[in-house]
C-alpha cells in the first residue's frame, strides 16, 4: 500500500505523526466529556484516536521510505514503530475494558486523557534519540500513571498505592537525572550515538562514569521493577483499579525496557567499549536475581493481582536476558517476549478485571469452582497462565524458547558464557508452573461455594478473545512477528 | 574561579542529603521534598558542567535544567494532590500508616 499520503498530511513532522494524533485525542476528550457527560462516547473516541495512531505506526513499519528523524530528537525506525504498535495495542485493550469496569473513576474524561498522555509519553520514549527526550518521555508516563493509580475514588488501597508509586517514582527519576548529568559531564553531549562515539575513545574507568551507570541502572530498574527495585510493583498493581494495573504491568514496564534497550545497546553493544563485558555481567546478575525472587515470592501470594505482579517481575527477569547477552538475536527474543507478555499477562489481568466486574473477589480462593460458573473465563485463564509458564504450543513457550536459546547460541554456535543464565531461567519456568497450577487447581478441581453462572460484560469478552487469539497465534505461527522483531533489533544495532 | 570538583561535591552532598532524608522520614510530604533536593542536585551538576564549559556544547545543559525544573513542578503538583487524597481518605499521610499492603 502506498503510504506517501502520510508525508503529504504531516510533512516534516511525519516521524512524530502517531504522537500528534494521540495528543490531539488526549486534549479533545476531557472537553468533550465535559459537554456530553457520557463516558461511553469518551471511550469510543479514544479508541478511534488509538486505532488511527496504530494504523499510522503500522504503515510506517511497513514502508521504510517514510521513516526518518525529526529535528535530531526523534527517530522513527523499525524499532520505534514496532514499540509504538505494542504500546497502542496495550492502550486499545485497556480502553476497551475500562467503560464497563466498576473500579474506574467517574471522571471518565480525565481518565482516558491521562491514559492517552501516558501512551504518548511511551511512544516518545520509543522514538527518542537523545537522553533529554527519553527523560521527558519517561516522566510524562510516570506522572500520568501516578494519578491513574490513585484514580479510584474513596478507596484506601488505591490512595496508598498512589503515594507509594509517587515516592518511589520520584526517587527513580531523581536517580536517572543524576546519572544523565554525570554522563553529560564526561561526554559533553546528550545525543545517544555521540555519547557512544565518545565512550569508544575512552579506555579505562573513571568515577563519574561508574556513578552515572549505577544511577541509571537503578533508576530505570525501578521502572521495569527489577529486583532489588521491585517493592512498589505488587503494592501498586494490587491497589490500583485493575484496568490501570493491566496498563502498568504490560505498558509501563515495556517502556522501561525500551529505554534500557535504547540506551545500553547504543552505548555498549553496537561497538564494544571498555565496559561492555562488565555491563553484561551486571545485567545477567540482575536478571537471575529478578526472575528467582519474583517466582519464589509469587508462590506464597493469596491475592491474584499480587501473584500476577510478582510473576510480572519474574517475566522482567526473563526479558533482561536480552540485555545480558547483547546480540541482535537475543534482542529479537526480548522484543518477541514483550509482545507475547502483553497478550498473556494483559489477558490474565483482563480476566481478573472482568471477574471483579461480575462480583468475584481478588483472592485465589474466590476462584474455586470457576470452571463450572464460567467455563469461558476459566478456559481463557488456563490458556494465559499456561502460556506464562511456558507450555507449548502457546506464545509464552515460543518466546521463551527464542529468548533462552539466544543465551546459549551466538551466531549458531554454542557459547558457554551464558549457559548458566539459561539454566536458571529454565529452572525458574519450572518453579512458576507451581503457582500458576495452583490457580488452575482452584478453578477446575476445587468445589466452589456457589454454582451460580457468571455473566461477563460484552466488551470484556471481546478483549479476552483478542488476547486468546494473540496468545495462540503467536504461539503456533510466530514467523511474521519474529521477522518484525528481528528487523527492529537490527535497526537498533545499526545493521539495517 | 571555584574548582569544579567543589561544585560537584556540593551537588553530591545535596543528593545524599535527599536520599538520607527519604530513607529515614515517615512523612510523605518530606519524602516529596527530598525528591526535589535530589532533582536539584542533578540540576546543579548540569549547570556546573555547562558553566565550566568543559565541552563545546554548553547550551544543552542549561536547556536540560529548564526541562527538569518544569518536570519537577509537574511532579510536585500531582504529588501534593495524591498526598491530600490519601490524607482525606485515611486521615493521615504518614508512611508508617500506609501499610495495608505488604509482601
Amino acid at each position: 500500500m502506498d503510504a506517501s499520503f502520510l508525508s503529504t498530511i504531516f510533512g516534516d513532522a511525519l516521524p512524530i505523526a502517531p504522537e500528534i494524533v494521540m495528543i490531539v485525542g488526549a486534549l479533545l476528550i476531557p472537553g468533550l466529556f465535559m459537554l456530553t457527560k457520557n463516558g461511553k462516547i469518551a471511550a469510543i473516541l479514544s479508541e478511534v484516536f488509538i486505532v488511527v495512531a496504530l494504523a499510522i505506526a503500522a504503515l510506517v513499519l511497513a514502508d521504510e521510505n517514510i521513516q526518518g528523524t525529526f529535528m535530531n530528537i526523534f527517530r522513527l525506525d523499525q524499532f520505534s514503530a514496532l514499540m509504538m504498535i505494542l504500546f497502542l495495542i496495550v492502550a486499545f485493550l485497556v480502553v476497551l475494558i475500562s467503560p464497563e469496569s466498576p473500579e474506574t473513576t467517574k471522571h471518565k474524561g480525565e481518565y482516558y486523557s491521562l491514559l492517552m498522555i501516558a501512551v504518548t509519553g511511551m511512544m516518545f520514549v520509543a522514538s527518542s534519540a537523545n537522553l533529554m527526550s527519553i527523560f521527558v518521555g519517561v516522566e510524562t508516563v510516570s506522572i500520568s500513571s501516578y494519578a491513574l493509580a490513585a484514580m479510584k475514588k474513596n478507596d484506601p488501597r488505591a490512595a496508598e498505592a498512589g503515594v507509594k508509586y509517587l515516592i518511589i517514582g520520584g526517587l527513580s527519576s531523581a536517580l536517572t537525572l543524576y546519572g544523565i548529568s554525570m554522563l553529560y559531564g564526561i561526554t559533553g553531549t546528550i545525543q545517544l550515538d555521540e555519547i557512544a562515539a565518545v565512550l569508544s575513545t575512552m579506555d579505562t574507568y573513571n568515577w563519574p562514569f561508574l556513578v552515572s551507570m549505577i544511577a541509571m541502572i537503578a533508576g530505570y530498574g525501578f521502572k521495569i521493577s527489577a529486583v532489588p527495585f521491585h517493592m512498589w510493583a505488587p503494592d501498586v498493581y494490587e491497589g490500583a483499579a485493575t484496568p490501570v494495573s493491566t496498563f502498568l504491568a504490560t505498558g509501563s514496564k515495556k517502556m522501561g525496557f525500551a529505554v534500557l534497550f535504547k540506551i545500553f545497546f547504543t552505548l555498549f553493544a553496537i561497538a564494544p567499549v571498555f565496559a561492555t563485558t562488565e555491563m553484561q555481567y551486571v545485567f545477567a546478575t540482575i536478571a537471575a536475581v529478578t526472575m528467582t525472587v519474583g517466582n519464589i515470592v509469587a508462590i506464597s501470594q493469596q491475592n491474584i493481582k499480587r501473584m500476577l505482579a510478582y510473576s510480572s517481575i519474574a517475566q522482567a527477569g526473563y526479558i533482561l536476558i536480552a540485555l545480558a547477552v547483547m546480540t541482535p538475536y537475543a534482542m529479537t527474543g526480548g522484543l518477541f517476549h514483550m509482545f507475547t507478555h502483553v497478550f498473556m499477562k494483559g489477558g490474565a489481568f483482563i480476566i481478573v478485571a472482568s471477574l471483579i466486574a461480575a462480583g468475584i473477589g481478588e483472592n485465589i480462593s474466590d476462584y474455586k469452582g470457576l470452571a463450572k460458573r464460567s467455563p469461558f473465563a476459566a478456559a481463557a485463564m488456563l490458556i494465559f497462565l499456561f502460556s506464562l509458564a511456558g507450555i507449548p504450543p502457546l506464545a509464552g513457550f515460543t518466546s521463551k524458547f527464542v529468548l533462552f536459546s539466544s543465551a546459549i547460541f551466538v551466531d549458531g554456535e554454542v557459547v558457554y558464557q551464558w549457559v548458566w543464565l539459561a539454566l536458571i531461567a529454565i529452572l525458574n519456568s519450572a518453579i512458576s508452573l507451581y503457582y500458576y497450577a495452583r490457580v488452575v487447581k482452584a478453578m477446575y478441581v476445587d468445589a466452589g461455594d456457589s454454582e451460580e453462572k457468571i455473566k461477563l460484560k460484552k466488551t470484556h469478552i471481546v478483549a479476552i478473545v483478542i488476547c486468546v487469539v494473540g496468545v495462540i497465534l503467536l504461539g503456533v505461527y510466530p514467523g511474521p512477528i519474529l521477522d518484525l522483531c528481528s528487523s527492529a533489533a537490527q535497526s537498533l544495532f545499526g545493521l539495517l | 574561579m571555584i574548582p569544579i570538583e567543589l561544585v560537584l561535591g556540593f551537588a553530591a552532598l545535596l543528593f545524599c542529603t535527599g536520599l538520607y532524608g527519604m530513607m529515614t522520614t515517615n512523612k510523605a510530604l518530606v519524602a516529596l521534598m527530598c525528591v526535589e533536593l535530589m532533582l536539584n542536585s542533578a540540576n546543579i551538576n548540569f549547570i556546573a558542567f555547562a558553566a565550566y564549559n568543559v565541552f563545546a556544547d554548553a547550551t544543552i545543559g542549561n536547556i536540560f535544567v529548564l526541562m527538569s525544573i518544569a518536570i519537577a513542578a509537574a511532579e510536585v503538583a500531582v504529588g501534593l494532590a495524591l498526598i491530600l487524597n490519601v490524607y482525606k481518605i485515611k486521615g493521615t499521610s504518614s508512611t508508617d500508616d500506609l501499610t495495608t499492603m505488604r509482601w
